[in-house]
């Protein structure tokens, strides 16, 4: 009988398996990337340890992004038709990077009044530990006492100077920030040390959480007709501006 | 010996365009992964012309340089090319020896782990490895992530690594003559 050199017992279904187990695992990750945000919501950990998730359980539907009202951190028009709405890191070097994306979204679209950009906070505990938990309360704090004018200059001027990945030395950058932005130093810690936007912050996330976030930056663009687009990572400016044509087109 | 197998296999358009088609379609999957809920959204909405939504899709491939880190975008590249090539390399080999008894055990392990730890490497928005978080944090393992010296990317490094080797062992399976033992 007439075999071949390599004498184990040939498989010739293995190739075709093997594709076929290649594909069922990027249908796995596609899964995984699409499962809303259950399988995810432990990645945003509260002070405590705690899942946010273990509160509201998410449905992972950028329908349930809370409404924008005066409490937010708006820049641009309040009532532009087009809002984005940003949940993000201080300390994530994507955050950084979309930060940066937002600005220029906003030099082209703020000034018109069609895009509102709004921050909502969502530090992951678990990457970026302490850090980011609080540069989030400091920017709570900033716009306490100087209002949406002081949140957005510690916020932009943070964003300037981090070195993302809890490299930032926050006991510089922070009062630096602080001194910047004109705030009474005093003022400023008696805040920052109170706890006192802790709840704010949870809620933000959870909510983050609730609209399927699972990372960040996360953010949920809500157009004229009041329908939802869910915008997952640091896009480009012209995939964000592709997004807002649609979204005008929908009016 | 590798360099010249290569040249044999792609001087034929059929498995070029193989190639070119697999790796696309890896590369694809890695920078839309992020972004198939935002497609799948769109196309529920009735008034979003197919155009806006191909254009959209076309301008998220430019997350290439803005959701992913220098390396992890280096890597994730890598992978897709290498894929692009194992599938090609298998293809040009299983034709060559059709019907004939082979063993491939080693390569198929290679070339599917190595595209398995590649997309467990994939580093993009959610700050931090994407997949990889995803899988941890269902096992409530979230936070080894931090612990690991490039967050998770090690595991596309380590696909490249395995990709390269299974490379290697299908260029000399090709390169093997099949000789008759009793």
């Amino acid at each position: 009988m007439e075999e071949y050199h390599n004498k184990n017992q040939p498989n010739q279904y293995l190739i075709p398996l093997a594709i076929v187990i290649a594909g069922a695992f990027v249908a796995g990750a596609l899964y995984f990337s699409n499962s809303g945000a259950t399988a995810n919501a432990p990645v945003a950990i509260t002070d405590t340890n705690q899942p946010v998730a273990a509160a509201p359980e998410p449905t992972g539907s950028t329908d349930a992004v809370r409404p924008v009202t005066s409490e937010d951190h708006i820049k641009g028009n309040p009532n532009a038709p087009i809002k984005i709405v940003e949940y993000s890191d201080f300390e994530c070097p994507f955050c950084k990077r979309f930060h940066d994306t937002m600005n220029e979204v906003m030099d082209k679209y703020g000034d018109s009044g069609e895009v509102a950009w709004v921050f909502r906070q969502f530090p992951l505990e678990q990457l970026h530990p302490v850090k980011a938990q609080a540069v989030a309360v400091a920017s709570e704090c900033a716009a306490e006492q100087g209002g949406n004018d002081a949140f957005w200059k510690f916020t932009d001027g943070y964003f300037d100077v981090t070195l993302t990945n809890n490299r930032t030395d926050i006991e510089t950058v922070i009062p630096q920030l602080v001194k910047e932005a004109g705030l009474d130093q005093v003022t400023f810690q008696t805040c920052f040390e109170s706890g006192k936007y802790d709840d704010h912050i949870e809620a933000d996330i959870a909510n983050a959480v609730e609209t399927g976030g699972r990372g960040t930056p996360w953010s949920v663009m809500i157009g004229p007709d009041g329908k939802t687009y869910p915008v997952n990572g640091a896009q480009p400016l012209a995939a964000i501006e592709q997004l807002i044509s649609i979204a005008k087109n929908e009016q | 010996m590798y360099v010249k197998t290569l040249r044999v296999v792609f001087a034929k358009p059929l498995y070029t365009t193989l190639f070119l088609v697999i790796s696309f379609f890896v590369l694809s999957v890695a920078i839309m992964l992020p972004h198939v809920g935002l497609i799948r959204t769109l196309w529920q909405y009735e008034s979003v012309s197919v155009v806006e939504i191909l254009l959209l899709t076309a301008n998220l491939y430019g997350s290439l340089g803005t959701n992913f880190t220098i390396l992890s975008a280096s890597y994730t590249v890598v992978i897709a090319l290498l894929f692009g090539i194992q599938v090609t390399l298998l293809a040009y080999y299983l034709k060559s020896i059709r019907n004939k008894a082979t063993n491939l055990t080693s390569v198929g392990a290679s070339g599917v782990g190595g595209l398995i730890s590649g997309f467990f490497g994939i580093g993009c928005a959610a700050c931090g490895t994407f997949l990889l978080s995803s899988i941890l944090v269902l096992f409530g393992a979230g936070g080894l992530l931090a612990w690991l010296p490039f967050g998770g990317e090690e595991f596309g490094l380590i696909g490249v690594g395995l990709l390269v080797y299974a490379n290697y062992l299908i260029i000399k399976k090709i390169n093997a003559p099949l000789v008759c033992v009793s």
